[in-house]
């Protein structure tokens, strides 16, 4: 047992060594969390806040300005231009100028005076589906809001107290991260994505390279044993995949306010089987690969796209077509950022989460055995 | 005089191929055994076999008195492996390497202090320790392979083609260092397909399609063959190769 942890020792200072020497690679491992970070969280934001809007206002009376003037002041509308023709909305469209635009008619402020329902268009532009559908809701819910104060307003005046008339009034809370900071949302989930992005690409690659270098076969030839060969090139990666980790929570909560509701431990222990998870995929592309430019193409897309476009990460998966949702199945990814989110946000632990972590377990069992038997079955053609 | 690899009509097939064909072979200890052939006729994949990286098909392998098949893990400690790939890792250091298979064999700090000095002034590289595996020339990356691959002192050293690549005068260099080392009691079982190393062999054995197609000392394979010519002088390595293979071939 002695020798057998020398023995994995050496290649653990090994693989550090040859790290240490590929600096970019270095700086890819190091750099790679805090700049998905500050990218994910300041360039790519599934906010939408302060969509421009152009106000087309043809009615031009005291009622019509205070309903456009109720857009700019709810902080979601941000008023761009004013015109009086329908037709500058197309150009402002096109030129991007504006996403959404408000058109009050000619006669708003006279059936608003009269009684009548007056009439009003909200255009969105939807070549940005994400910003069409929540500017188009911003704007339902603030006519919504208008129009159940305009009949508060006419009740009152006609002497009817409203509160005896069973209208429904529903409060929205949003629980969890109430301000919807998309950050807070895509922090704990962009986690699991470098989890899978450091540990799979590297091991895909690394034993085609001893393959092609004649190392492994003196390996092979030595008292080293297939085990310790996996265990001592795991450790390094596993270490590197925590090391991450820990800047991402750390960076996370000092900027960003990320909150860690749930227990840390039970992420720590998942975080590991998800580890161990990506290193089994990493290891069977590295005994299956032909070639080193093989495993390093199948290592990118077996992490990059269930690590971000699989796992629930950026896109909800109950959004996304049928196929890719069956195919999100079979990565771990997504079992992983339910567990990461729930941990962080939701503060759920054991209890809540326990399906996931097994399917994990099972996940990670499987892919470990796999590889070792597919790299066995391989050696010894 | 013991025997350090014993071979009873072993055999390997890939698919129809047969790589090596039922071959029986004995190596006394402290030969300088020399596995002549060209390329393709089944020296790796006999010396694969022979160092448990490869299962044989039929047949039996006994290394230092080990049926290979069944103990391999008692065999490895004990023997040592030179490719001609040199598997080194070009980005560590000359030390490095030296210290990844002393771990690689468990060598505990003492050995490997003294091990490592040796070996770094057999293959010339003293004060070198700290420059790259990479930028070294051929002829010292030769001798350094050599070097990882002795850190434990095996008794038995197998070389596949370790002078492919290498200019003549560095092989003529390496030649003198495996003799330090079989006059030390190793026992080297050397693969080549240059036949003017053959003479540096004490015995010989060829190989052509996966058989062995002639053994025996250099000298006694000459003189049989130049017997069976009926030639007035001792024929050349490469006369006494070209006529076993043309007798092989009709």
């Amino acid at each position: 047992m002695r020798a057998a942890g020398i023995r994995i020792g050496a290649i653990v200072r090994k693989e550090f060594r040859h790290l240490w020497r590929d600096r970019r690679l270095l700086g890819i491992v190091l750099l790679l969390p805090i700049m998905q970070l500050l990218l994910f969280s300041y360039a790519i934001s599934f906010d939408v806040k302060h969509i421009p809007t152009l106000v087309v206002d043809q009615d031009r009376t005291a009622a019509s300005r205070a309903y456009v003037s109720a857009y700019a002041a709810s902080g979601f509308f941000d008023v761009v231009g004013q015109d009086s023709q329908t037709s500058a909305v197309d150009t402002v469209f096109a030129r991007g100028d504006a996403s959404v635009a408000v058109v009050v008619p000619a006669g708003f402020g006279q059936r608003v005076a009269q009684d009548l329902t007056p009439q009003v268009a909200v255009l969105v532009d939807g070549s940005d589906p994400n910003a069409a559908r929540i500017g188009a809701a911003y704007a339902t819910a603030l006519n919504a809001s208008l129009s159940q104060k305009a009949t508060v307003t006419w009740t009152t005046r006609e002497g009817y107290d409203v509160a005896r008339s069973g209208f429904l009034e529903p409060r929205m809370r949003t629980w969890y991260n109430p301000d919807r900071n998309s950050s807070i949302f895509l922090i704990p989930g962009l986690i699991v994505a470098i989890i899978a992005i450091v540990t799979v690409q590297q091991t895909a690659v690394t034993l085609v390279r001893e393959r092609d270098l004649g190392t492994r076969e003196q390996m092979l030839v030595s008292p080293l044993r297939g085990w310790e060969l996996m265990v001592g090139k795991l450790l390094p990666w596993t270490l590197l995949a925590f090391a991450d980790i820990a800047v991402i929570v750390v960076l996370g909560q000092v900027v960003f306010g990320l909150p860690i509701r749930g227990s840390l431990w039970f992420l720590t222990v998942a975080a590991a089987v998800f580890v161990f998870c990506s290193l089994g995929m990493g290891l069977i592309i590295s005994a299956v690969a032909p070639s080193i430019e093989v495993a390093n193409i199948v290592g990118l897309l077996g992490s990059f796209l269930p690590g971000f476009l699989l796992s629930g990460l950026a896109f909800p998966l109950a959004s996304v077509p049928w196929l890719l949702r069956a195919i999100s199945y079979l990565f771990p990814a997504r079992y992983m950022v339910t567990i990461s989110r729930g941990v962080f946000l939701k503060g759920a632990g054991w209890a809540e989460l326990w399906p996931q972590l097994a399917l994990l377990s099972a996940y990670a069992v499987i892919a470990v055995a796999l590889a070792v038997l597919l790299a066995k079955r391989r050696e010894r053609v | 005089m013991s025997v350090a690899v014993e071979l009873n009509a072993l055999t390997k097939r890939f698919g129809d191929f047969v790589a090596v064909d039922g071959i029986s072979l004995s190596v006394p200890r402290g030969e300088v055994f020399g596995f002549l052939g060209p390329n393709g006729s089944g020296k790796t994949t006999t010396i694969r076999m022979l160092t448990g990286a490869l299962a044989p098909d039929g047949g039996s392998a006994w290394v230092l008195g080990e049926d290979i098949a069944t103990h391999a893990d008692r065999v490895r400690p004990r023997i040592g492996y030179m490719s001609q790939k040199f598997s080194l890792f070009e980005d560590l250091t000359v030390s490095e390497n030296l210290t990844f298979y002393a771990g690689v064999y468990a060598l505990s700090d003492a050995e490997y202090a003294d091990r490592s000095a040796y070996v770094m002034e057999m293959a010339d590289l003293t004060g070198r320790d700290r420059e790259l595996t990479g930028n070294l020339s051929t002829g010292l990356k030769q001798r350094l392979a050599l070097g990882a691959a002795t850190m434990h002192e095996p008794d038995l050293l197998f070389l596949d083609e370790p002078t492919s690549g290498v200019d003549p005068v560095a092989r003529r260099r390496f030649w003198d260092l495996l003799y330090e080392l079989a006059e030390r009691g190793v026992t080297l079982f050397v693969t080549t397909h240059y036949m003017e190393e053959a003479s540096n062999c004490s015995r010989l054995a060829f190989m052509y399609r996966g058989r062995v197609i002639a053994d025996g000392t250099p000298r006694g394979i000459q003189a049989e063959t130049g017997r069976r010519l009926g030639l007035a002088t001792t024929p050349s390595m490469e006369d006494v190769f070209v006529s076993l293979v043309t007798e092989q071939r009709t």
